[in-house]
């Protein structure tokens, strides 16, 4: 679990860059800070493996203020990924991943049987353990980037922008990759963006900010149907919200058990936009359902997606 | 009309034929003082003359040539020629001259030989770099010549030209000389390391301090190397006649102390500021994303600051050290010694021949430094 309180930072410029900021953010989340650039929020994220000290308030971690734990000890139990890697220049990407274990002094063998695991984790090709990271493409730096912060297996993993600078096909991958390693491992993710899709797409938990201070916390469709105020509902997209709001809510939910010979054919798991999309792509008012082995459980209608409740 | 292939070449070679024309190859003189004669290549023993031509003409015909590595090999051959051809062609036709002339006759070294020289290492230089040749190997060419001049010197073939008489007259001193300049540089250098380092440190700390701290290095860089050696002269002296301690050191206003002062003074200014940028252009996101994972200040600099900003470190000593092996030769003005000695005698003199004893040994050296600074950064920047 990550606390913070009343927590204020002010740099050199006139206006502070966070101010009188509380969140607590639940072991197991993946939690996602967003907002416009300069809103304070990769000030925050540094504050929790104290990389910024607050200049006022408290910064708690697993129960425990940071400010007791020595630096570095402190953030060796944090991984931490940066937009731009960061990887060492000068090391192998093998090395680079095992940046931490060999801070922590740990065996080789340990250290190799760990490399194994997060290679085959995160579906790196063992060839490119051997080059060096600007033989790399970006999202290969990138995924040794992420390898580098699961290194030491910490509780809590911070990104900043981790993805911002990726191509697209890359992005989606990568996404895929980190939600994968979340829900098996449980790990607690902070996680900076100022990418509305990314955020929904990722987040169980979500701050709002801006200016410095917390506007809005709270699970993601609590959040896109209560907007707090209006610079929340145009920061989530304004007049795409309702369509935003769509792709948190599976097809499961508004199925219905007819039978009327509608053709084609949706996912139970997929979300409303994705059969939206489908339905006017193909012309079409009503889909299929299936289940993940391609067994007919019902039907959607374009009417039910109108008409359904929660958009109010 | 064939194609020029290689127009370094054709330069050399229109070079190399346009001197060889119009300069004087061996310059014979009655004695040091007398204004001599200025003999042609054209002049020398056939055979020599035949060869430095034979290559010469080589380097010409060869930049036609379309094959790059056949061209390089060739290039290298011809050079040879032209070297050889030279050098036993001055040495055989100072001979017959001195034969001829007075005891007190001189035979020095003319433009065409110098020039054909300097195009045989130039073509030599530019071939091993165009056939990209592996470091082994240049090293195996480099090596191949020495012993051939060594040869050529042992035979006795340069003893009637004045460069070589005069240095086997000074033959008995050259070498402390050499180790004299040698031992200035590394003292400079070594002072300037020990105050350069924590300077580094203070700009990148404070960077208030660093437009002072460069403003005031530029200063001294810009004054001329011999007014700092004598401006020193005055508070040096008067240093040690105050300080027994100092004195008992041998420091005195001349002498090694205040040169190695100066020659320390000029190596501050690239020092610091290649060690600086060196260290500034280490990626901040590196350094960033190193402390994040829990780099302490200490693995931080030694792991990855040192070895990143290395390359720029060895060129920023590489600079300092070419500069001070030049620089030396001034120091002899305030009798610090080293091979100034030579230049500065000669220029009394009026022999030329021997400021040449001094000046080439001067030359080999910064080339020499040069070398293995550039081997050292090969290996800095290995894996970067």
């Amino acid at each position: 679990m990550i606390e913070l309180c009343n927590v204020s930072k002010s740099f050199a410029a006139a206006t502070p860059a966070v101010s009188d900021f509380s969140l607590k953010i639940e072991s197991g989340a993946f939690f996602v800070l967003i907002g416009p650039s300069g809103c304070g929020k990769s000030t925050v994220l540094r504050m929790i493996n104290a990389m910024i000290l607050p200049d006022k308030g408290q910064i708690e971690v697993h129960g425990q203020d940071i400010r007791e734990t020595e630096p570095e000890k402190l953030r060796r139990g944090i991984g931490y990924v940066i937009q731009s890697a960061g990887l060492f220049p000068h090391w192998t990407a093998a090395d680079n991943i095992l940046a931490v274990p060999r801070l922590l002094k740990w065996s080789p063998s340990k250290s190799a049987a760990r490399l194994a695991a997060l290679v085959a984790m995160l579906r790196i090709d063992p060839a490119l353990l051997k080059r060096y990271p600007k033989q790399l493409s970006g999202g290969q730096q990138q995924r040794i980037g992420v390898a580098r912060a699961l290194a030491a297996d910490p509780d809590i993993i911070l990104m900043d922008e981790p993805f911002a600078a990726l191509d697209p096909v890359s992005r989606g991958e990568l996404q895929q990759e980190i939600s994968g390693i979340h829900a098996r491992s449980g790990k607690t993710i902070v996680f900076v963006t100022h990418d509305m899709d990314e955020a929904l797409l990722l987040a169980t938990g979500m701050a709002v900010m801006n200016n410095g201070r917390l506007i809005q916390a709270g699970a993601p469709a609590s959040i896109l149907l209560a907007p707090a105020d209006d610079f929340v509902r145009d920061f989530l997209g304004g007049e795409a919200l309702q369509l935003r709001l769509l792709d948190l809510v599976p097809v499961r939910k508004l199925m219905k058990p007819g039978k009327t010979g509608a053709t084609g054919t949706i996912a139970a798991e997929a979300s409303l936009k994705t059969a939206l999309n489908l339905m006017l792509a193909s012309r079409r008012m009503s889909l299929c359902v299936a289940d993940e082995s391609g067994a007919r459980l019902g039907e959607i209608h374009l009417s039910d997606i109108v008409a359904r409740r929660d958009a109010r | 009309m064939p194609k020029v292939h290689d127009r370094v070449l054709l330069a050399l070679f229109s070079l190399g034929i346009a001197v060889v024309f119009f300069g004087g190859f061996l310059n014979n003189a009655p004695n040091r003082l007398a204004m001599g004669v200025a003999y042609p290549l054209s002049q020398a023993p056939a055979l020599e003359a035949a060869a430095a031509m034979t290559g010469l003409c080589g380097l010409g015909l060869l930049s036609f040539a379309r094959r790059r590595k056949l061209r390089s090999f060739a290039t290298i051959l011809a050079a040879a020629l032209i070297l050889w051809g030279s050098l036993a062609g001055a040495g055989h036709f100072a001979a017959l001259l001195m034969k001829a002339g007075p005891p007190a006759a001189r035979a020095s070294l003319g433009p065409a030989f110098w020039t054909l020289a300097s195009v045989a290492i130039l073509a030599i230089v530019d071939a091993v770099q165009r056939g990209n040749f592996s470091f082994p190997a240049r090293l195996c060419i480099g090596a191949a010549f020495c012993p051939g001049f060594f040869l050529m010197a042992a035979a006795g073939d340069f003893d009637s030209l004045s460069l070589a008489r005069e240095f086997w007259n000074n033959r008995g001193i050259f070498v402390s000389e050499l180790l004299h300049h040698l031992e200035l540089v590394c003292a400079a250098i070594l002072f300037a390391l020990m105050i350069g380092v924590p300077l580094t440190v203070l700009v990148m700390r404070k960077k208030a301090a660093a437009g002072f701290v460069f403003a005031s290095l530029g200063i001294l860089q810009t004054i001329p190397s011999i007014a700092l050696f004598g401006v020193l002269i005055a508070p040096m002296s008067r240093l040690s006649e105050l300080l027994p301690l100092l004195r008992g050191l041998g420091i005195s206003g001349t002498g090694p102390a205040p040169a190695v002062l100066a020659l320390t003074l000029y190596a501050l200014l690239p020092l610091v500021r290649g060690f600086y940028t060196g260290f500034s252009e280490v990626a901040m996101e590196v350094k960033d994303a190193a402390a994040a994972i829990g780099f302490g200040w200490r693995r931080l600099f030694i792991e990855v600051e040192l070895p990143l900003a290395l390359p720029a470190l060895i060129s920023g000593l590489r600079v300092v050290t070419i500069q001070a092996i030049g620089l030396a030769s001034v120091a002899a003005l305030i009798g610090a010694g080293g091979l100034g000695t030579f230049i500065f005698q000669g220029i009394g003199q009026y022999a030329l021949d021997l400021v040449l004893v001094g000046a080439i040994p001067v030359i080999l050296l910064a080339l020499l430094a040069n070398f293995i600074f550039e081997m050292l950064l090969g290996l800095a920047r290995r894996n970067l």
